[in-house]
């Protein structure tokens, strides 16, 4: 099924997201989020009690919640290993880049 | 509808411990993960996985399975018998709503809508069943878009496709198309939220949000670093040895960039505000290369040899290389 009309959306990063907003978002409860940002795991704008939330953190935090709870992992080892993925993802864009420019 | 053998799945026999089922869910985890897997359905396999484990692993859901699936073999007719799932409250083993969201009609058959899709997130799902009004889940999609629609927008019909199995058992996409306003500026891993366009609420409460992250089709000529965008400028010899103004097509449009003496291969040409559009905008860097022509006429050949005997130059040499136009 087709929408006729385009829609619009809000740009995050313009607009960042509450506590409560980036929970749903991720499917985590706000509990969750506040102890990751306490371990330093993710990062936040804002005083304590009015967090705000941009798009890198959005990513990284489904990711976090999607290793510890398919791995049953610690949230330390979920950190690292998002780290990692971050890494190789940096790493994979700049072969990507090399190589185009070998190629022409 | 066919019955599924989540057993088959997770390939482990009817009779696997908790942690034999845990074991193999974590082995196909991991093999399946999306964010590693090479395999070509790793999200539809990934979405089977979650499904058999959520209710392997959780002894009331797994109990109640065995009951009535002990007679079905996977891929046979199933229909359960009416109302044989009233009074049965499941605890829950955390899932999340993301992953229930692609669970198959076989699964919400057995243990309800609610737990598929419609009902909150983990650890707040115990008593979703009464009357209470609950927001939908959030979605999450990836929109591929070109750098020019970063810095123009667009207006660009999205496809969405949510994993489920069709009658037959067969992993099938359901898709719905968007048209979706990309507002201009975007940045890589930016993200547009669409209100409204997530799963619907529970008894009557308000539908969820569509949050769709931004993602740069990738392109030979630019890379990109949040706004800022780097280019390639090719010069002949002389334009980088002498200085010249010439013309460069960039996302923005053609420009003309005076090119300093001496300019060498590698060196970055900064032009202010011509990265992606924003607040700040990015800036445009022109990284030079020099592009030698090639010595395949008499008179090209002559004047290389001229030049290699009147111009003492060696690029091995660090003293030549500062000045020269080399790699």
């Amino acid at each position: 099924m087709s929408d006729i009309h385009a829609v619009s959306g809000i740009l995050i990063d313009e607009t960042t997201l509450t506590i409560d907003e980036f929970a749903n978002a991720c499917s985590v409860e706000i509990t969750w989020v506040q102890q990751r940002v306490q371990d330093g795991f993710l990062d936040c704008t804002g005083e304590v009690d009015s967090w705000r939330f941009a798009s890198t953190a959005l990513v990284r935090a489904r990711r976090l919640a999607n290793i510890e709870r398919t791995f049953d992992a610690n949230p330390e080892v979920s950190a690292l290993v998002v780290d990692l993925l971050e890494e190789v993802s940096t790493l994979r864009r700049q072969v990507g880049t090399l190589t185009s420019r070998n190629a022409s | 509808m066919e019955f599924r053998d989540y057993y088959q799945i997770l390939g482990v026999s009817k009779t696997a411990d908790a942690e034999e089922i845990k074991k193999s869910f974590r082995k196909l985890a991991r093999k399946y993960h999306p964010d590693v897997s090479k395999e070509e359905d790793a999200a539809a396999r990934m979405s089977e996985i979650n499904e058999a484990n959520n209710v392997l692993s959780d002894p009331e859901k797994r109990a109640a399975y065995d009951a009535l699936g002990s007679r079905h073999q996977a891929g046979q007719d199933f229909r359960p018998p009416p109302d044989w799932n009233s009074g049965n409250e499941y605890s829950g083993a955390g899932m999340s709503e993301a992953e229930a969201q692609g669970f198959s009609d076989f699964f919400a058959s057995m243990f309800g809508d609610a737990a598929r899709g419609a009902a909150p997130r983990s650890g707040r799902r115990q008593g979703a069943a009464g009357s209470q009004q609950l927001r939908g889940e959030d979605h999450h999609a990836k929109v591929v878009i070109s750098l020019l629609d970063a810095y123009n927008g667009a207006t660009r019909a999205i496809t969405l496709r949510a994993a489920r199995l069709d009658e037959s058992g067969h992993v099938v996409s359901d898709e719905r198309t968007l048209n979706v306003n990309i507002p201009k500026g975007l940045k890589e891993g930016q993200h547009i939220r669409l209100a409204g366009q997530g799963s619907p609420g529970f008894n009557g409460g308000p539908a969820g949000d569509l949050f769709l992250e931004i993602q740069f089709a990738p392109d030979a000529r630019y890379r990109v670093d949040g706004r800022d965008v780097i280019e390639s400028m090719p010069l002949a010899p002389w334009e980088a040895a002498l200085g010249a103004t010439v013309e460069m097509p960039t996302p923005s449009g053609t420009v003309q960039v005076k090119v300093p003496p001496g300019s060498q291969a590698g060196r970055k040409l900064r032009l202010k505000g011509r990265g992606i559009p924003g607040e700040p905008a990015g800036d445009l860097y022109l990284e030079i290369s020099v592009v030698l022509p090639p010595a395949d006429t008499d008179k090209a050949r002559s004047m290389y040899e001229a030049m290699a005997r009147d111009i003492p130059f060696n690029p091995r040499e660090p003293a030549s290389n500062e000045m020269g136009a080399g790699t």
